[in-house]
């Protein structure tokens, strides 16, 4: 199973950029990048932050395809 | 600049000073003492844009933090470059015995320490562009 995600979707329905998501969770630029395209795969404790910092739940923003 | 980032900037500037003054002391030129202090305040002041580091002005003098991803690759290439060094080192130990040359030893050193050095470089590059 891999897991998915639809960050990219998340943050630009919160008008936000890459950068600006990655300053609020404290990973650079890169790495969001690296997210959205999934070649990263985040622990739990950055995934659970992403979601947090896009004030939505984390089943909508990642899942196991 | 970034004015936040002060602390980090003041320090990197006094370390590369000090590094140069280091080179300088162990009787390298003034030139070659200047250049090596200004190539490395070059590369402090550049890290923070790199995208190789997570900027956190918080912390001061330490701001530039790897984050996961980061560590990720850097525990890899780190890995990939100790298994290099310990493969070169046990075909140049097989190889030294074999001609019996002991005192090319520090050169054979040299050169896997240098390689290790190379193959640490080449898988971070490489892991970035794939991770």
């Amino acid at each position: 199973m891999k897991l998915t995600n639809k960050l990219k979707e998340a943050r630009v329905a919160k008008n936000m950029t890459q950068a600006d998501l990655g300053d609020k969770v404290g990973v650079t630029r890169q790495t969001i990048i690296a997210i959205e395209k999934e070649k990263f795969v985040p622990s739990a404790k950055l995934a659970l932050e992403l979601a947090r910092a896009l004030e939505t739940n984390f089943d909508q923003v990642f899942w196991l395809e | 600049m970034r004015r936040d980032l002060l602390p980090y900037i003041l320090s990197r500037i006094v370390l590369s000073l000090a590094f140069g003054g280091l080179f300088y002391l162990s009787g390298s030129s003034v030139w070659t003492a200047m250049l090596i202090t200004g190539v490395l305040i070059t590369l402090f002041l550049w890290a923070p844009n790199s995208g190789r580091y997570s900027v956190h002005p918080e912390y001061g003098i330490t701001a530039l933090r790897r984050d996961e991803r980061t560590q990720v690759i850097n525990d890899q290439a780190a890995r990939n470059a100790f298994v290099a060094v310990m493969l070169l080192s046990g075909a140049a130990l097989i190889y030294l015995r074999a001609t019996g040359n002991p005192s090319d030893v520090i050169v054979y050193l040299k050169t896997i320490l240098l390689a290790g050095v190379g193959v640490y470089y080449i898988s971070d590059f490489a892991l970035r562009k794939t991770q």
